[in-house]
């Protein structure tokens, strides 16, 4: 009886022993993260991961949340008493809501997508439109003083208001306009008649409705992901039978992973090709399409928009920890792929970091080909992302279109 | 084909007894109004949900089949006219009116949406083609039809045999062919891709928990495979046919229900059909009144001799019957012709359409097009989607004659943008099956240089060796005491390890790729461990 019953032990102590030295072994081929593989199901794995990401977007919309309050504090007491100690604080201010902000670009899934999408409000272009923005429409709001409206707020067009504005109100000192002399406030003479302290005013008095707008914004965003509010991160959490926005568990992975192609159309083709010269570009570089022309901080951008893709694919908490989309690819057994998409973005991370120039418009300038290695390495991520990753997982690339299949 | 003049010599007097002899007409009647219908259903569909638009009219740039480029889209509302036109006309075609003239129509109109854009092609609309093309030439409005209605002329109760034989032949080429394509050893040894789907499909009631085990996946893999490639032999027996025909309809719900293909589950149930007695519809019919009148059933029909009549055909026959062989034959061949290719038609997808290779793979790509100017050296990145729609983009990544019709575009337009000549390179890379993504095409060959057409694409770059994906496998939550979770390591490429540019240099990354180097393990090498749930 004892003879019999040693076998299952003996057993399990060689598989426990070969299951301890698979996992001590594995971390050491993980470049990118520190994480222990925990396997799970892979349909548990799956709605871990929606309960995570939610979690995760909710998270980061309240870090974007605290750094609007911050930002509408600091550019009301500019409108109140505008002086170098208070500019200089709005401008920090900015730069830390912007920060957070381009966290939350990749996260852009539910209230913040497009209307036409599950759960689509169109909070995000009302926060920050780029590439869709206009600085000329932001100086004919200055000359007609537009802002003041009592419906600004809800005017549909959104390069007036949200973080490209602000940054321009906040950062352009100087009383050039980009609009083209055929524009109304050129030919009609409004921008020359406004004197330097009357534009400077009208600057700050519009940033102050903007700041104010963008907080109001954010709460609507925190508010539409909290559970006892909104309840989307809930809605995530649940998809399934009977969720009316995401059917299937997989219809929600496939707006989680949607978000995470932010970096293939915006940040490969948009922030890095175009000023690259290697698209939609007349000349050698294009460094007039760089985000942030005012603050110079396209670099920090792209920075924080890694950190918002890690965040999504590895886990939302320090150092990466906690569940990500590398989780659900651990459990259905693909490690392999897991390892490659952490270690292609910590790549994208170092290339990123290997560009000297504080600004990217510098390093278009000097070291083009730093910039080009980290278009590369983006792109890294984005192959990966386009075929392994949605192969393994069954998802769909975004903006597919429904349709019969065989 | 019914045209007889001399006697015939014995055995092709056999054959033309068995092509000639009379069938009852009502199974045609029957699949002229399912298929008339499905059609209108699906046109009805495709307008209804905005695919006219999404599939058809949206896109700035078709893809356009080898020898086919003369079709091109209608503008908008045109289009929308030839599917709203397409559906009345399968309308037309379920109630039997103006037959010959309808069904002409419905495979010129239908068979032009099809050619509009390679990227749309699907295997049952290809069906649903080749079904209204042998249509025409089966006088199926012979009863129960607004024509045999108005025109007692035409009002028959019999069909020569072939009609039928041709309609089953035709069913069974799709069968037996989407059977053999699955005669892989990623269907077969791996499971790929039906683990990939399944485990997706988790959140199925009742089944779902089901679906991400491995020997789910394995069981679906071999039954659907079973199944294709036996099922034409059981309908074929009189005995078994019920049995079969049960088999087809689970087998379609199932794939309806676990995979968004939309009507061709119906199609095929319907089409199934077409291997019962050609009574079977006057049978049924005759049931159903006898259990609702309670009276007897009426007599079968008589059964009139032979329209051959031991004769032998005349010209118009002959004709008829060597049309009829060539189109089996074409049938036959074409899906054979990938096997000209060599390799993997998966991969190389040379062969790959109008050969029934029905979901038989899961591919993804990632393409850029490469754009240089030899006379400046300047370089450009174009991104297929500033012309293509994301599916016509999913499509196109996998299929190398479609990267290269749109690199044709491309060069095309950088030319006429006075930037030209240019040339135009691909890199493309994909990943069958779950595998890792590898160059699908030479990097190195200017495709602004390359032609179109059937000779093969010599860069395409070979398919990768190493197996699909193998999934973690798990059991259902409570479906015993224990949860089994596979302990060895994943197998690594067969081929080489990959490697790795973010970590070359580094010793830690020279050690791991000598790791990756080990033998792939056997399948009974791989160890499980139980622990108690």
């Amino acid at each position: 009886m004892e003879h019999t019953r040693s076998h299952p032990r003996a057993a399990r102590r060689t598989a426990g022993m070969l299951l301890l030295a698979v996992l001590t072994l594995l971390p050491a081929c993980r470049e990118g993260g520190t994480k222990p593989p925990v396997v799970v199901p892979g349909a548990t794995a799956r709605t871990e991961l929606l309960g995570a990401a939610g979690a995760c977007v909710l998270t980061t919309a309240r870090e974007f949340q605290a750094a609007a309050v911050e930002l509408d504090t600091a550019v009301a007491a500019l409108a109140a008493r505008p002086e170098a100690r208070t500019r200089e604080a709005a401008r920090a201010a900015y730069h830390r809501a912007m920060e957070a902000w381009q966290v939350v670009e990749v996260m852009q899934v539910g209230p913040a997508a497009r209307r036409a999408l599950p759960g689509g409000a169109d909070v995000r272009d009302n926060i920050y439109s780029w590439p869709l923005v206009s600085r000329c429409a932001v100086e004919e709001q200055l000359v007609s003083r537009g802002y003041e409206s009592a419906d600004f707020p809800t005017a549909p067009l959104v390069n007036r208001r949200g973080l490209f504005p602000l940054e321009y109100l906040l950062f352009h000192e100087g009383g050039d306009t980009a609009c083209p002399a055929s524009s109304p406030v050129v030919s009609g003479g409004g921008w020359a008649a406004l004197s330097a302290e009357e534009l400077a005013a009208r600057k700050r008095a519009y940033a102050a409705v903007l700041a104010a707008d963008v907080r109001r914004r954010a709460a609507r965003l925190v508010e539409a992901w909290e559970t006892d509010k909104g309840g989307f991160s809930r809605t995530l959490e649940t998809a399934g039978t009977g969720n009316a926005v995401f059917p299937t568990t997989q219809a929600a992975l496939n707006a989680l992973s949607d978000a995470l192609f932010y970096v293939e159309t915006e940040v490969k083709d948009k922030k890095l090709a175009v000023p690259l010269g290697l698209r939609d570009c007349a000349g050698d570089t294009c460094p007039e399409a760089l985000e942030s022309p005012f603050t110079g901080r396209s670099k920090a951008n792209l920075r924080a928009n890694l950190v918002g893709l890690r965040r999504l694919t590895e886990g939302c908490g320090a150092g990466y920890a906690g569940t990500g989309f590398d989780d659900v690819l651990v459990a259905v057994g693909s490690e392999t792929l897991a390892t490659k998409l952490r270690e292609r973005a910590v790549a994208a991370e170092a290339a990123l970091a290997a560009i000297e120039e504080a600004d990217l418009r510098d390093a278009l300038d000097q070291d083009k080909a730093s910039m080009r290695a980290l278009y590369d390495a983006v792109k890294g991520v984005t192959d990966v992302l386009k075929t392994e990753f949605v192969t393994v997982l069954d998802l769909e690339l975004p903006e597919g279109t429904d349709g019969d299949n065989d | 084909m019914g045209t007889t003049t001399e006697v015939a010599p014995r055995a092709p007097r056999r054959v033309w007894d068995w092509l000639l002899a009379p069938r009852d007409l009502a199974a045609l009647v029957f699949f002229r109004v399912a298929l008339g219908l499905m059609v209108a259903v699906s046109m009805a569909r495709l307008l209804a949900f905005g695919w006219v638009d999404s599939l058809f009219a949206r896109p700035a740039f078709h893809f356009t089949y080898w020898g086919f480029g003369w079709v091109h889209a209608l503008p908008a509302p045109w289009l929308h006219a030839v599917f709203a036109a397409v559906g009345v006309l399968g309308v037309f075609l379920a109630v039997g009116l103006f037959y010959r003239l309808t069904v002409a129509l419905l495979f010129v109109a239908f068979t032009y949406v099809q050619l509009v854009d390679v990227s749309n092609y699907l295997n049952h609309y290809y069906l649903v083609s080749l079904l209204l093309g042998l249509l025409f030439f089966i006088p199926a409005h012979g009863a129960f039809s607004v024509d045999a209605w108005r025109r007692p002329g035409l009002r028959r109760d019999w069909l020569p045999a072939w009609c039928t034989y041709l309609l089953r032949f035709q069913v069974a080429v799709v069968y037996v062919n989407a059977g053999l394509a699955k005669l892989t050893s990623d269907w077969l040894l791996h499971a790929q891709p039906l683990h990939i789907w399944l485990s997706a499909r988790t959140s199925l009631p009742l089944v779902g928990p089901l679906l991400e085990q491995r020997w789910v996946a394995y069981g679906a893999a071999w039954a659907g495979f079973l199944f294709d490639t036996t099922i034409v032999a059981f309908m074929l027996v009189r005995r078994l046919r019920p049995f079969a025909y049960g088999a087809v309809l689970g087998f379609h719900a199932a794939t309806s229900v676990l995979f968004p293909i939309g009507m061709f589950p119906v199609i095929m149930s319907t089409a199934a059909l077409a291997f019962f007695e050609p009574s079977w519809p006057r049978r049924l019919v005759a049931r159903l009144r006898a259990l609702v009148t309670r009276r007897p059933r009426p007599e079968p029909l008589p059964v009139p001799e032979s329209s051959g009549g031991g004769a032998s055909p005349g010209w118009k026959g002959r004709m008829g019957l060597g049309v009829a062989v060539a189109y089996g034959l074409l049938q036959l061949l074409l899906p054979l012709r990938a096997h000209l290719y060599g390799g993997n038609v998966l991969w190389h997808e040379q062969g790959m359409r109008f050969s029934w290779r029905v979901m038989a793979r899961e591919k993804n790509g990632s393409v850029t097009f490469v754009v240089r100017a030899p006379a400046t050296g300047r370089e450009w990145h174009v991104s297929p989607r500033e012309y293509l729609t994301r599916l016509q983009e999913r499509e196109m990544s996998v299929q190398p004659d479609l990267i290269l019709q749109l690199a044709h575009r491309i060069a095309r337009d950088f030319e006429a943008r006075g930037l030209g000549p240019v040339e135009v390179r691909a890199d493309a890379r994909v990943s069958l099956n779950g595998r890792p993504a590898v160059l699908f095409v030479d990097p190195e060959v200017d495709l602004a240089r390359e032609e179109e057409g059937v000779a093969p694409k010599r860069w395409i770059l070979p398919a990768p060796e190493s197996p699909p994906v193998r999934l973690r496998a798990h059991r259902a939550p409570g479906s015993s005491g224990f949860s089994w979770t596979q302990v060895a390591p994943h197998p690594p490429s067969a081929s080489e390890a990959e490697r790795n540019d973010s970590t070359s240099g580094n010793f830690g990354s020279r050690d791991c790729t000598v790791r990756l180097k080990a033998p792939v393990p056997l399948p009974w090498m791989m160890r499980t461990s139980s622990t108690p749930s």
